[in-house]
């Protein structure tokens, strides 16, 4: 039997198929059931987490933080710990502190929590390592005022994380997840199937993987733009420079925590490097030579070094390994 | 209803509201209380879990031990609370955790009098998550075990503190909208209502909302927060009430209504649709007071005014920032909007900064530490379960049923 559920949340769209051994009302109860607590989760993480919503722990943050340590949840501390991690393995490519600059470029709506500033001010505002204080006893501090975390590379991964535990722990062997179609986790496979079959992108080029216990992230900078000052602003920046993603067309990661995914995809999206990248993770990368074309015309792919025998990706066009590749 | 009974429905009215005058002071910084706190929670539930993110927010006030019955709810709890002492009964926590000051009671409803009691019994301060009580005689004994106590007791309303909420009463109740025609409340949400488990004896545990002997079903779990919302805004409670229930969305067993209406009769001839539904979502949950000058609009953290075309106008009205819904435009309420207006950041004040449960909490933990009365007394508590109670009497029997004062009364 198969049982499928959906929620708008995040500003996007989740959705999730439940697969169970067994037929008739009962067992259609019980998957609803379990699909419905798993999301539960993403609506508990959303009320937690949103930059939109005012009386999110978030934006408690956001007010207090610059004037004292505030204290978390342990599920929010672990999240800022592996913001830490992944910001410091990618050098700054993925930065939750641009949130500043988001607002800037007008990439935020303006239900955002986030201080209007100018692109300066903002540029000034960005930097985990300066800006943000991981204490003892779970607590966060910002060192000065103006500073604001953006989590929408993290947020919908670590969800996913919360809402697949929930789902093990209902009993559940098989089901699949996503969030806004760009974060994918996986329980198990599909009856008589390797895994669940997903491929990146249209086309019948497209690069494909069978994710079986295991989590995909994809990120694109052309998802959504915004025009700032005569020209297009594509909602992925570099937290480094300030300015917009220049480099890959997609980037994709495999890993089993889908939080840690979702990160490292924005990551390598910023800069085409997977130099720092865990080794039980796997990560593909699409690029362009031309100008102006939208499609990779190939493909970087970095196996998994430990942890292989899980997903993969497959059917990759023109493959190039990826280690060492040059900054782009 | 003569003029003059519609206009006593709302007592206390005195003309064109003073608009900012009535603001409640808010602020987004959590208060500190007068001495630290230590705090007890029973029950690790979805509800107990919100408690706990909420607790979090208070810097004085720590959640020393968590209670649960059941094994995997306490191991949740200590991923969550790792502080916190676990304890798997009740009366081992309440007689071990010697200095605990209060405790949250957030189990299901019909274990709350026997829990109470013991906790008031133990000299604990009592929050008690809504409603009360699922018969009208353990309603009552909380209420008496309350009274008889020298502790503070809490019924966990969501209505009563919420700072937004406050607002919309001072205007309503400084005749904003005038004379009272209707009142009317939604609880709409799609979703099944059961908890997933494997196991038949944890699923009758879990899903006590589904059983008809301990469960009022939806008019208690959500109707209660409405009825003593609309009480705190009328000053009035229902005489009577017809309602039906059926089972539309989810036909899979189950004894307990997935969709119910209700009438309510006041006093005078007003009268209180209230309408839940767990087959669909749309437009959520929110309560509705309508008036011959306005309607108020109440939404958890957010509330409106929509006004007549001849309503007089409010002299702050040129700043209020308004949202369009359909062909009615609302006058968004913003709690503590004078300070705010006056830093020009209004905008930045449009919905409260913590969800309204964390305001029931703030009142009850303040209540405890400056010796103040908390917000919603046992003996509201009691008083909306009896309205709960009574709904739920007539749903199941398809009559008008009365609901006599002596419902509301411990004596």
């Amino acid at each position: 039997m198969l049982v499928r559920l959906a929620l708008h949340a995040m500003g996007t769209r989740f959705e999730l198929v439940l697969e169970g051994d067994e037929d008739g009302p009962g067992a259609e109860a019980y998957l609803r059931a379990a699909g419905e607590v798993a999301l539960a989760e993403v609506e508990q993480v959303d009320a937690r987490l949103s930059l939109f919503r005012r009386d999110s722990l978030l934006s408690h943050i956001q007010r207090n933080a610059a004037e004292q340590p505030v204290s978390v949840d342990p599920e929010t501390f672990a999240l800022f710990e592996l913001c830490a991690q992944v910001c410091e393995a990618t050098e700054g490519s993925f930065d939750p502190t641009i949130a500043p600059l988001m607002r800037a470029y007008l990439l935020h709506d303006e239900t955002a929590t986030t201080p209007l500033l100018t692109l300066e001010q903002a540029r000034e505002c960005v930097g985990w390592k300066k800006r943000v204080q991981l204490l003892a006893d779970r607590r966060i501090a910002f060192s000065a005022p103006g500073t604001a975390l953006d989590l929408g590379a993290i947020a919908k991964g670590h969800a996913l994380d919360l809402a697949i535990e929930v789902l093990r722990d209902a009993g559940i062997t098989r089901a699949l997840m996503h969030g806004g179609t760009s974060t994918v986790a996986a329980i198990g496979h599909p009856l008589g199937r390797e895994g669940w079959p997903i491929a990146l992108g249209a086309g019948p080029n497209a690069p494909r993987v069978l994710l079986c216990d295991d989590c995909l992230a994809v990120s694109a900078p052309g998802a959504r733009s915004v025009q700032h000052e005569g020209r297009r602003v594509d909602h992925v920046l570099d937290p480094r420079e300030g300015l917009p993603v220049q480099g890959a067309l997609v980037a994709a990661t495999l890993s089993r925590s889908a939080a840690e995914a979702d990160a490292w995809s924005t990551a390598l999206l910023v800069n085409a490097d997977p130099k720092g990248l865990p080794p039980h993770m796997e990560s593909l990368i699409g690029m362009t030579d031309q100008e102006d074309e939208r499609v990779p015309t190939h493909w970087f792919h970095r196996p998994r070094i430990t942890c292989t025998g899980l997903s993969g990706f497959c059917d990759i066009p023109q493959s190039r390994q990826a280690t060492p590749l040059q900054t782009v | 209803m003569t003029s003059s009974d519609r206009r006593s429905f709302l007592k206390g009215a005195a003309g064109a509201a003073a608009a900012f005058a009535f603001q409640p002071d808010l602020s987004a910084t959590p208060r500190s209380l007068s001495a630290p706190l230590r705090v007890g929670l029973i029950g690790a539930g979805r509800q107990g879990r919100k408690i706990m993110g909420e607790l979090g927010k208070f810097e004085d006030v720590t959640l020393a031990a968590v209670c649960d019955s059941d094994a995997r709810r306490l191991s949740g709890a200590k991923r969550r609370a790792p502080q916190a002492t676990l304890y798997s009964e009740h009366k081992a926590m309440l007689e071990s955790a010697g200095q605990l000051d209060a405790v949250f009671i957030a189990t299901p409803t019909h274990q709350h009098r026997s829990l109470c009691e013991d906790a008031l019994d133990a000299g604990k301060h009592v929050y008690c998550e809504a409603p009360l009580a699922h018969t009208l005689e353990d309603a009552k004994a909380i209420a008496r075990a309350a009274r008889a106590a020298s502790g503070k007791f809490q019924t966990g309303m969501a209505g009563r503190s919420n700072p937004v909420y406050s607002l919309a009463r001072s205007f309503v109740r400084t005749g904003a909208i005038r004379d009272t025609l209707s009142l009317r409340s939604q609880f709409k949400k799609k979703t099944s209502w059961r908890t997933p488990t494997s196991d038949p004896a944890r699923d009758k545990f879990l899903n006590w909302r589904l059983d008809p002997s301990i469960s009022l079903g939806l008019v208690g779990e959500v109707g209660t927060h409405h009825f003593d919302a609309l009480h705190w805004f009328t000053g009035q409670y229902p005489t009577s009430v017809r309602g039906t229930g059926e089972i539309l969305a989810w036909k899979d067993g189950r004894e307990v209504a997935d969709t119910v209406h209700c009438e309510f009769q006041f006093p005078g001839g007003v009268r209180s649709q209230w309408e839940a539904s767990l087959g669909t979502s749309f437009e959520g949950e929110y309560s509705l007071l309508a008036g011959t000058m306005g309607t108020v609009k109440l939404a958890g953290t957010h509330a409106w005014m929509f006004k007549e075309a001849d309503a007089t106008t409010f002299e702050w009205e040129v700043y209020a920032t308004r949202q369009q819904f359909h062909q009615d435009e609302g006058i968004i309420l913003i709690a503590g909007a004078t300070e705010l207006a006056a830093q020009g950041k209004l905008k930045e004040g449009i919905g409260l900064p913590h969800p309204p449960l964390y305001y029931a909490m703030e009142n009850f933990l303040v209540a405890v530490g400056e010796d103040s009365e908390p917000c919603c007394s046992a003996e509201e508590g009691l008083r909306a379960a009896a309205v709960a109670i009574r709904a739920a009497e007539a749903i199941r029997t398809g009559t008008e049923v009365a609901i006599p004062e002596k419902d509301f009364s411990l004596e």
